[in-house]
């Protein structure tokens, strides 16, 4: 296990306050601020407002690459983390499936997306093109393609504080043994909608946030990205790379308060920071620093000083916040954070607080004003995000002797624990209950209904912006019983896209929780796209209206993990909390990150789902570039009959399940193991179908056990024939028939597909949906279908499995 | 005045949606949010917005807001001062 341990080997950053780890400590070393004035796109509210704008040109820094401003800014830090890891002539000996890739990200390519939206809303100009680079999970993908990297590939999303949480999800793949060597940190562009988003919320101070300061009223927004080559520590003795620092301790915890507010107190700030310190078993008196999250507006810091209080009573360490120096640059602000707090242990010093000057009776902490020599050891970095989603990390200089005292603590633990399922019982997890909001139906039932009829009904969706004649032909998911499950108080407040999720989460459980701990419920709810609706209607209204108005609410329900932490609110769950955005396989991550919360026993019930929703714009796009054929209305795996520039019809919806630990089940519908995500290149279905068999095997599942392999073929002869040559492989290893099937002709094609994908394998195991309604040839299965393998992979390589067992 | 507060009960009642509540329920003296109206933060924040739209108020700072929103009372006094 200690082995095992992360430690970091490199580092880069970009950000107002310098390109390069080097160029940013000089500008930290000067106690100089970075903020200045917005040119990167104008905004006639917010012009005389300070911002922590990149000042370099980062088309041109970040050399041939194609890709949104911030999967640019990723990628011009990622370079240089792995050039200071020595990493960037390849990986040498280490095997690139053990090289993954973990991303934050809450903006995305929002900044060309408003360019389309205000050519189309403004001239009525068709430029479909920054569309391509829309979404967050671009970052992730132009990294892990760059470097070739073949192991667990993901992008979260937990708003503010994403880079932190992609930092801890690393860590533990780390641990896991899923990954040798890890990439992770984060990147975010500015953009009008998060200018305007934080105005809305009269969150910003136009002359430049002043952490701690008597007088602060907000934050300046910034952007940049930070990474870190995050790697177990007998991956870099063997290579024989130089530590620059471990990561000690890590912990999150959800609010479970207000979408946009934090809980006063710090209550969920103090969990995660106290769950940090037990992670690393290090006291609160061995922090040595503190870089707060710090944001500079009136209630983080009010709230993160009594959570601090709290923490370390009367002998609060030195602590500094320093936005001030590059703005908050949102998801990438617990990655930039990382990089610096690592920098101080190598400097044996630490930055001040630009932007504070008075200090605040009420609060009763003074910040550390300018750069200072201190001698440290730990650093604690502190991220919050909107809706409660905290994340504590501890950072601990190279030579530290307290990891002595880890190793002992983790060999108490059976060694066997580092394994993702092997913890829970040989059977896996138990899946006690699931919901789900379909075309095909919201129940089981429901949607076993719907595959003997051979698929969901056609339905004509709107598109009045382009076209006020056309509509577009989607499988959209009709009433899910919003007004029966969610009063209405807070239905007013909710996304359609939020409701759908409340609704399945609402229905995947039907038993009493007065026995589980609220912090050991943990949620993890991904989406492709978020709510696209929701986001369409603030970007319109700020185009439309010259950012008159700005709209609070739309805004809230913009941000991708406003799905899950809403769910923690409702339902007052204060476990780990995360929205995974990584394309198609944003349900493989939050089942992942569900897992591992259970493995640990940190959680005692996950709940894990995705969800997403159509709107017009995207639909938009694709009509325009003939994606969907009159011709061929319903979507008919395996059959070939797309062809060119063709697309499956597009659909939506959502599925969220509750797992717990098998052992402590009474009575599971089934039971789900072998969870893995990664990353293919040059598709070979051998190598696949191997991949496929070590992941099994690892769950002590043999091959030859399965029945069928559940897939997201759609229609296209790629990915079909992949998937179908897959399972044929399959069969060869297994010396038997593995049947190969498909759930799309049921609920469409979407990002969160994969989901609703795991809802019908359930139903497959228990029997209540025959296996011929979801396989090519049509025929039944020679045996009972009592073992499935989900299996799923995007158009940009990244993969993930689950198999489902009765 | 008491037409202006009528007129943002009506604004408040229909902007949020508040279905079964009438002008009669929201009491001109008491603070608009977390109170009876179950109302909160963001919506708060929502009539800001409302405020900009239909009265040309631009609110960029919370304390603003805050002094504002103390009652409904103070809001009309407020907004007759402020509109344009």
């Amino acid at each position: 296990m200690s082995r095992r341990a992360p430690v970091i080997t490199g580092t880069g950053i970009i950000c107002a306050a310098g390109c390069g780890v080097a160029s940013v400590w000089d500008s930290v070393r000067a106690n100089r601020s970075g903020l200045g004035p917005l040119t990167l796109f104008s905004s006639p509210r917010y012009a005389n407002h300070l911002v922590g704008q990149v000042r370099e040109n980062v088309d041109e820094l970040a050399g041939n690459v194609r890709g949104s401003r911030s999967d640019k800014l990723a990628w011009i830090a990622a370079r240089e983390a792995l050039a200071a890891a020595g990493l960037e002539a390849g990986f040498g000996k280490i095997n690139s499936e053990r090289v993954g890739m973990m991303l934050g990200a809450t903006v995305g390519g929002m900044l060309g997306t408003e360019r389309f939206l205000t050519a189309l809303l403004r001239e009525n100009k068709h430029r479909f093109g920054p569309l391509r680079f829309h979404e967050c999970a671009g970052a992730a993908d132009l990294c892990a393609k760059k470097i070739g990297a073949l192991g667990p590939v993901a992008t979260l999303s937990t708003a503010c504080s994403a880079g932190a949480m992609a930092i801890l999800a690393a860590a533990e793949l780390i641990e896991q043994g899923e990954a040798d060597v890890m990439l992770a940190g984060a990147g975010d562009s500015l953009s009008r909608l998060t200018l305007n988003g934080f105005g809305s919320l009269l969150l910003l101070d136009p002359n430049g946030c002043r952490p701690f300061d008597a007088r602060r009223t907000g934050i300046s927004l910034g952007e940049g990205a930070a990474m870190l080559v995050i790697e177990a520590e007998e991956t870099a003795l063997a290579r024989g790379a130089k530590i620059l620092a471990r990561l000690a301790g890590w912990g999150a915890s959800c609010d479970a308060f207000h979408a946009t507010a934090p809980q006063a107190e710090g209550r969920g700030a103090l969990a995660a920071m106290q769950r940090a310190l037990e992670r690393g078993q290090l006291q609160p008196g061995e922090i040595d620093f503190v870089s707060a999250h710090g944001t500079a507006t009136p209630d983080n810091d009010a709230m993160e000083t009594r959570a601090l209080k709290k923490l370390f009573g009367a002998a609060v360490p030195p602590v500094s916040s320093m936005k001030g120096f590059f703005g908050h640059t949102l998801a990438a602000s617990g990655a930039i954070k990382a990089v610096l707090a690592v920098q101080s242990l190598h400097e044996q010093a630490v930055p001040g607080t630009p932007g504070f000057e008075v200090a605040d009776e009420k609060l009763g902490l003074e910040p550390m004003r300018i750069f200072c020599a201190l001698p440290v050891e730990h650093i604690l970095s502190n991220s919050f995000g909107f809706g409660g989603n905290n994340v504590a990390l501890i950072f601990e200089r190279a030579d530290s002797s307290c990891r002595s005292r880890r190793e002992e603590a983790h060999s108490k633990k059976s060694s066997s624990q580092s394994l993702l399922t092997s913890a829970a019982t040989k059977r896996g997890f138990a899946i006690l209950g699931i919901g789900a909001v379909s075309a095909a139906g919201n129940s089981l039932m429901e949607i076993a209904t719907t595959f003997r009829n051979g698929g969901a009904t056609i339905s004509p969706f709107a598109i009045p912006t382009l076209s006020p004649t056309e509509q577009a032909k989607v499988y959209a998911a009709g009433e899910f019983g919003a007004e029966q499950f969610i009063e209405p108080a807070k239905r007013r407040k909710l996304s359609r896209l939020q409701q759908m999720a409340l609704v399945a989460a609402r229905k995947s459980f039907n038993f009493d929780l007065a026995d589980v701990a609220p912090e050991k419920i943990c949620v993890a709810v991904g989406t492709g796209l978020g709510s696209l609706t929701d986001t369409a209607a603030f970007v319109e209204n700020m185009i439309l209206k010259d950012e008159r108005a700005p709209r609070p609410s739309l805004f809230t329900s913009s941000v991708h993990n406003s799905l899950a932490s809403q769910i923690a609110i409702e339902l007052n769950f204060s476990g780990l909390n995360s929205t995974p955005i990584q394309r198609e396989i944003s349900f493989e991550t939050a089942l992942w990150q569900g897992a591992t919360e259970l493995t640990s026993d940190r959680a005692e019930l996950a709940l894990v789902g995705a969800a997403d929703e159509l709107n017009q714009y995207q639909l938009v796009a694709g009509m325009r570039w003939g994606w969907w054929p009159e011709a061929l209305l319903k979507i008919r795996p395996f059959a070939g009959a797309l062809k060119n520039r063709e697309r499956p019809l597009p659909g939506e919806g959502g599925a969220v399940v509750t797992l717990g630990r098998a052992e402590n089940a009474a009575s599971p519908l089934a039971f789900v193991s072998a969870i893995r995500i990664g990353r293919s290149e040059n598709q070979n279905a051998e190598t696949e179908a191997r991949w496929i068999l070590e992941t099994l095997a690892r769950d002590g599942i043999a091959v030859g056990e399965l029945d069928l392999l559940l897939t997201g073929a759609n229609g296209l002869a790629q990915p079909d024939d992949f998937y179908s040559a897959v399972a044929e492989a399959l069969s060869k290893l297994a010396g038997k028939k593995i049947g190969c099937g498909a759930y799309m002709h049921v609920c469409g094609e979407h990002h969160s597909a994969s989901a609703f994908g795991f809802v019908t394998a359930v139903g497959l195991v228990r029997g209540e949906i025959a296996p011929e309604f979801c396989t090519a040839d049509k025929t039944a299965l020679p045996g009972a279908c009592r073992t499935v393998v989900l299996l799923t992979f995007s158009p940009t390589g990244t993969k993930g499995m689950c198999c489902i067992r009765a | 005045m008491e037409s202006l507060i009528e007129e943002l009960k009506a604004k408040i009642i229909a902007g949020f949606n508040l279905e079964g509540v009438t002008p009669a329920d929201i009491n001109p003296d008491e603070p608009i949010f977390g109170t009876g109206l179950e109302l909160d933060s963001i919506d708060a924040l929502e009539l800001v917005a409302i405020l900009e739209s239909d009265y040309g108020i631009v609110i960029l700072e919370r304390s603003v807001a805050d002094k504002a929103f103390a009652s409904l009372r103070a809001l009309a006094g407020f907004v007759a001062a402020n509109r344009t």
